[in-house]
């Protein structure tokens, strides 16, 4: 039971965890002299 | 220019609009983009940048200088360009929450070709879009 409990944890951490590190999401560029 | 930028670190997409020169990349999530080498290498690839934009996350710290930076990894940290939503995110600094922001962390400068790519970018914020 414990280690379904851990599982359940792990895999929920897995999923959340890239939302709510800190980082850079998106960048987006205006550029010229493009052909 | 696609595939030179594709080929820099931490970048996931590239997607180039021909139509009206927007380049948006998605990073990946291992947090290792660069904004200012991604900067330097669209120049490489023989196109000038009018501005560059960007969505973080992050916290809100104090340099030695007392100078309010945006850190969103552990190594890497932009410095707040001053205005009036950056002077609104001073009293969050050192604390552990976390701000979503949108800003601009370059924009070509009136009459000259080349950036000076080796002066430190400055954020400037235009949107707060979270703090959690």
């Amino acid at each position: 039971m414990r280690r379904a409990n851990f599982v359940v944890l792990l895999l929920l951490g897995l999923v959340f965890m890239p939302a709510l590190r800190a980082q850079v999401t998106h960048i987006e560029m205006r550029v010229e002299g493009m052909t | 220019m696609k595939q030179h930028l594709g080929r820099q670190s931490g970048v996931q997409n590239v997607e180039v609009s021909l139509l009206d020169g927007k380049v948006e990349v998605t990073p990946k999530e291992d947090g290792r983009i660069d904004p200012a080498q991604l900067l330097k290498a669209t120049y490489d690839s023989g196109v000038s940048v009018a501005e560059l934009d960007l969505i973080a996350r992050g916290k809100i710290v104090k340099d030695s200088s007392g100078g309010l930076q945006m850190q969103v990894a552990p190594n890497q940290s932009f410095a707040l360009a001053p205005s009036e939503s950056s002077k609104a995110l001073e009293p969050l600094a050192g604390s552990e929450t976390k701000v979503t922001v949108r800003g601009q962390l370059y924009k070509k400068p009136a009459g000259r070709k080349k950036p000076d790519t080796s002066a430190p970018l400055k954020l400037l914020i235009l949107e707060v879009e979270k703090k959690e």
